[in-house]
């Protein structure tokens, strides 16, 4: 016979497996763009398509010994257990106090930063690179865009046996032109503007000279027989 | 006139001009994959890099081909040195059958200027015109300029070794401007004086043919056709015209070309506005 006490029993069981079931199944993605929120929409993404954060590539020579010329001289140690720096409850967040950040996407703020090869041409995303939420400052020390890693953590999902060396590439690159880069990057800004001085130079050179060219050879006065160059006008 | 009469003097040989084919080709190539990934945001630049099979494969092929251009710069540069008149060097090097650049360069140059504005006669110019001299030496330093550049962004891994990587912006930069510099002189300057101006309307056969018509020759460059009557070395540079079906595949090949270099130029100039530079 069944007592109440067996249908408590039994109640409260299918109340437990429901909830246990409920934490196994992956969230609901809300939406496909990308905004900052890690609560109701890209961990969400992340979850049910297990993409951005969940793989990472080690440099294919694996070097105790990094230095990145021009970024951080001298030697620095990593080491496997380096992989700590992935729990992200250590890092800081940079976003800390914007308001209404929940729901705003990143280039509402960081337009230039939409504006490089790796975004309009290879079309990343963000997040591709600077992961999750909270998105730390680059020199932040458990950040994975810090130099010391960069390379092994965000390069290397991509470009394979990325070096500290090859990371030191500027993906959100300056205007090349601005006076601005003459500070931030001086060897793009000089180079730049030496390449422009030498084409520009080129074409003020030739340009007027083949058209003048162009003309006056309009006013020759061909005679195939005479054997002097014919044009005495 | 028969086609055995010798109206035409020998101006480029058989190699020289395989050297000039090969580089068209793929100069024109590097052009066209180049520009299809530099305006993929483009429709212009979509169709040009589905002509490649896409924006990767246009990479592939833009590699490769610069490899093989590197490959024919050094080979054309060791054919360069068999070329030399070692008996005679260094005084060779600065005879009128040089290319090399000399005074009288600088000379022609000014006196040439002189000439399109009316002040003076026109210039007599010998073997090759400083113009000529310069579009060879141009692409010495278009080649050494693309072709390290191109090479440290096609290898990013091996160069990051030997320069820290932010180096690859700016060899990313000085690769752009070079080779719009460079497509820019070909499809505008080049191809108007060896296809528009006068004296080579519609197309100055002496590439293809290599030889060049001898009348024309002695009108634009009577010092050469005199040089060589002193010496008595005229009729043996003397040839006859080609056959009016090779001429017809030689028309058909440059215009080929310019219409290529006309499209990628025309199509850049007006996609400008629409990338990300």
């Amino acid at each position: 016979m069944v007592s109440a006490n067996h249908i408590r029993v039994a109640s409260r069981c299918l109340a437990l497996a429901i909830l246990g079931g409920l934490l196994l199944l992956p969230e609901t993605a809300a939406a496909q763009e990308e905004v900052a929120s890690p609560i109701r929409r890209y961990k969400d993404r992340e979850a049910s398509t297990g993409y951005y954060e969940e793989y990472e590539v080690r440099p294919r020579r694996e070097r105790p010994f990094v230095s990145i010329p021009g970024v951080r001289e001298g030697i620095f140690p990593y080491s496997p257990n380096a992989a700590q720096v992935r729990i992200r409850t250590r890092l800081a967040d940079s976003h800390q106090g914007i308001k209404f950040y929940n729901g705003r996407r990143c280039e509402e703020c960081h337009i230039q930063e939409t504006k490089d090869i790796h975004t309009v041409r290879a079309n990343l995303t963000c997040r591709q690179c600077h992961g999750g939420e909270p998105i730390a400052s680059n020199d932040h020390y458990y950040s994975p865009m810090n130099p010391i890693r960069r390379h092994a953590y965000v390069c290397a999902k991509c470009h394979e046996g990325a070096s500290a060396s090859y990371a030191s590439y500027v993906v959100h690159a300056p205007n090349p032109s601005l006076a601005g880069t003459l500070q931030s990057f001086p060897v793009l800004f000089y180079a730049f503007w030496i390449m422009i001085v030498v084409a520009v130079g080129t074409f003020a050179l030739f340009l007027p000279h083949t058209i003048l060219w162009g003309i006056r050879e309009l006013f020759i006065k061909k005679e195939k027989t005479n054997r002097e160059p014919d044009d005495k006008d | 006139m028969s086609p055995t009469t010798k109206t035409r003097i020998k101006r480029f040989t058989p190699l020289q001009r395989i050297f000039h084919l090969l580089l068209m080709l793929s100069f024109l190539t590097q052009g066209a994959t180049g520009l299809a990934r530099m305006y993929i945001e483009t429709a212009w630049g979509r169709g040009l890099s589905r002509f490649f099979g896409g924006y990767e494969s246009a990479l592939t092929i833009h590699i490769y081909v610069g490899i093989f251009m590197i490959c024919g710069f050094v080979i054309h540069f060791i054919y360069m040195l068999f070329k030399i008149e070692w008996k005679r060097f260094p005084g060779s090097l600065y005879g009128p059958d040089s290319i090399l650049f000399r005074p009288k360069d600088l000379k022609d140059f000014f006196h040439h200027i002189a000439w399109f504005l009316g002040i003076t006669k026109a210039p007599e110019f010998d073997r090759w015109g400083y113009w000529e001299k310069f579009d060879y030496f141009a692409v010495f330093w278009g080649m050494i300029i693309l072709g390290v550049t191109g090479l440290l962004m096609a290898y990013p891994l091996a160069s990051s070794r030997i320069m820290p990587g932010w180096g690859l912006n700016v060899a990313f930069w000085i690769h752009r401007i070079e080779a719009i510099l460079a497509m820019a002189h070909l499809f505008v300057i080049h191809f108007f004086i060896a296809h528009l101006r006068r004296h080579n309307f519609p197309m100055d056969q002496a590439m293809f043919q290599g030889s060049a018509d001898l009348e024309a020759a002695r009108h634009e460059r009577p010092a050469w056709i005199a040089r060589l009557e002193q010496s008595g070395d005229l009729e043996e540079a003397l040839v006859a015209e080609a056959m009016p079906a090779q001429r017809v595949i030689y028309y058909v090949f440059g215009f080929a070309a310019v219409a290529v270099g006309l499209f990628l130029l025309i199509g850049a100039l007006i996609n400008v506005p629409y990338i990300s530079w």
